[in-house]
């Protein structure tokens, strides 16, 4: 792998029986960056992040670090367990020191301290999503890959959740693969934007807006231009 | 002052007390208008002393520990084979090819069916009762657990995959949790089978139990016992589903949650 290199994916193929959804496809990504990939429902996209985590069968070279988080657009956080227990599920290797230790800091990080004896039914949307993605942190993979968390999130929690996800990947700094159908999602969060279609890759957009981000960000000039580049991409496709 | 929800199961509570209180009016007056025979039609007046008298002679207590032992030997053992066996069928495809189809064959069978045969096999003691219910109760579990494991949603499964969590830890810490309302189900028709197979396999032949009870009654001509007996049966049955019920929210408060939603 080229140095700097955290993910390298090369020919990636995948079908679903006869038919190929992913088609010879080739990008990489670098330690710590944020890439967005974003795609019309029903692209293929999340199939993208299936096969790169070894959920599907595929074919082709994928280099990355074998500890990976995932997050769902459907938070996949665990009913049966409380906010701790889902956060606390994946340190199954750790002593019980360690273990509070961690769960404390991830409690602390998704602002989560007075829920942590609440199930997933007791509390919203947004704040399940922060679980899934404390649960995905808590084993401190190298990558994470984000299936369109906030997918299923009203705009206003949606804005929040990318605030909050933005705050903790300056700490954390993991490289994120982050798949949205939200052009302007992708643009807020990511360093690059790559443009999904047809079962390929169709251009990449790399996104030099100033970070911290706020939100006034989405208003300015450049960014409103890089968005009007990416619709007309997705709609040639 | 009672809370909005005390106020709602108190008229809940109020509801089911009407019905049952206008259902035993309403009995108590047909009988008593002398349209059948009382001996083959007893008001609920009767029947009621009909248990005090069974309560005094200790026939009563006796009779319920009886069946009741039975009912829980044979739902415990049926009900742990159907969620072990429905988990297993249910996640692994070699254990589902060999193991299904034989399950499939048996399911149909009306377990009353297999009394003779188990009788024949086991002799008229216990062990044919327990048994025959724990026959009964096997298959609405393992049914249950069975498309309970097989519906884990993959997002689940995958993200257990992505946390280290496999083989017999996924099944104990993913799998079986997540088919847990399922089985539930399946437990819950599987206690009203108990029941349904205590009574009969007690008629097969016992010295003692609710079923022995009827059928000692029914020899003696004596309605008012029969259904005295009858009624306790039914008490029990429902009785037992709402335990049921209560013991799996407490042991597993989330699946009371899930159940409000």
């Amino acid at each position: 792998m080229i140095d700097g290199v955290h993910i390298q994916v090369e020919g990636l193929r995948v079908r679903y029986g006869e038919k190929e959804v992913i088609h010879d496809l080739s990008f990489s990504a670098d330690r710590g960056e944020f890439v967005a990939i974003v795609g019309k429902s029903g692209s293929g996209k999340s199939t993208l992040l299936h096969a790169l985590a070894g959920f599907i069968e595929s074919q082709g070279k994928i280099l990355m670090p074998g500890d990976v988080g995932m997050v769902f657009q459907n938070y996949a956080v665990f009913p049966w367990l409380t906010v701790r227990g889902n956060l606390a599920f994946g340190l199954h290797g750790s002593n019980a020191h360690q273990r509070d230790e961690i769960v404390a800091r991830l409690l602390e990080m998704t602002g989560l301290a007075e829920e942590a004896k609440k199930y997933p039914a007791q509390i919203s949307g947004g704040q399940a999503q922060r679980v899934a993605l404390g649960r995905a942190l808590a084993t401190d993979p190298e990558v994470i890959l984000m299936d369109e968390p906030f997918g299923a999130l009203d705009m206003y929690t949606r804005e929040k959740m990318q605030s909050w996800l933005l705050d903790i990947w300056e700490k954390e700094h993991k490289t994120v693969l982050f798949v949205t159908h939200n052009i302007e999602e992708a643009l807020f969060l990511s360093d690059r934007v790559l443009v999904f279609g047809q079962g390929k890759i169709l251009r990449e957009y790399p996104v030099s807006l100033p970070r911290p981000r706020v939100e006034s960000l989405k208003f300015e000039g450049n960014f409103i231009e890089l968005k009007r580049q990416i619709v007309e991409t997705m709609e040639r496709a | 002052m009672l809370t909005k929800n005390q106020k709602q199961s108190l008229t809940r509570f109020l509801r089911m007390a009407t019905s049952i209180v206008l259902f035993l009016v309403a009995w108590e007056i047909v009988s008593r208008l002398g349209l059948v025979h009382p001996s083959l039609f007893p008001p609920p007046s009767r029947v009621f002393l009909a248990l005090i008298e069974m309560a005094r002679t200790g026939e009563l207590a006796r009779d319920v520990r009886a069946s009741l032992w039975r009912a829980a030997l044979g739902f415990v053992f049926g009900g742990a084979a159907g969620i072990a066996i429905g988990l297993l069928t249910g996640r692994l495809k070699k254990v589902d090819n060999y193991l299904s189809p034989l399950i499939q064959l048996f399911r149909p069978l009306p377990p009353v069916a297999i009394i003779p045969l188990v009788i024949v096999w086991f002799g008229i003691g216990e062990v044919s009762k327990v048994f025959s219910i724990a026959f009964a109760v096997f298959f609405p579990v393992w049914i249950n657990a069975h498309l309970g494991a097989c519906e884990v949603p993959l997002t689940f499964l995958w993200s257990a995959q992505t946390l280290g969590v496999k083989n017999v830890r996924l099944l104990w810490k993913v799998i079986f949790p997540a088919a847990l309302p399922f089985a539930v189900a399946g437990l819950r028709t599987g206690v009203s089978l108990a029941f349904i197979m205590v009574f009969v396999s007690e008629l097969a032949g016992a010295s003692a139990g609710i079923g022995y009870q009827i059928s000692v009654s029914y020899l003696a001509y004596r309605v008012d016992r029969m259904m005295a007996a009858l009624a306790v049966l039914g008490l029990f049955g429902a009785g037992a589903d709402f335990l049921l019920t209560r013991l799996a929210w407490l042991a597993f408060p989330w699946l009371k949650l899930a159940a409000q939603r």
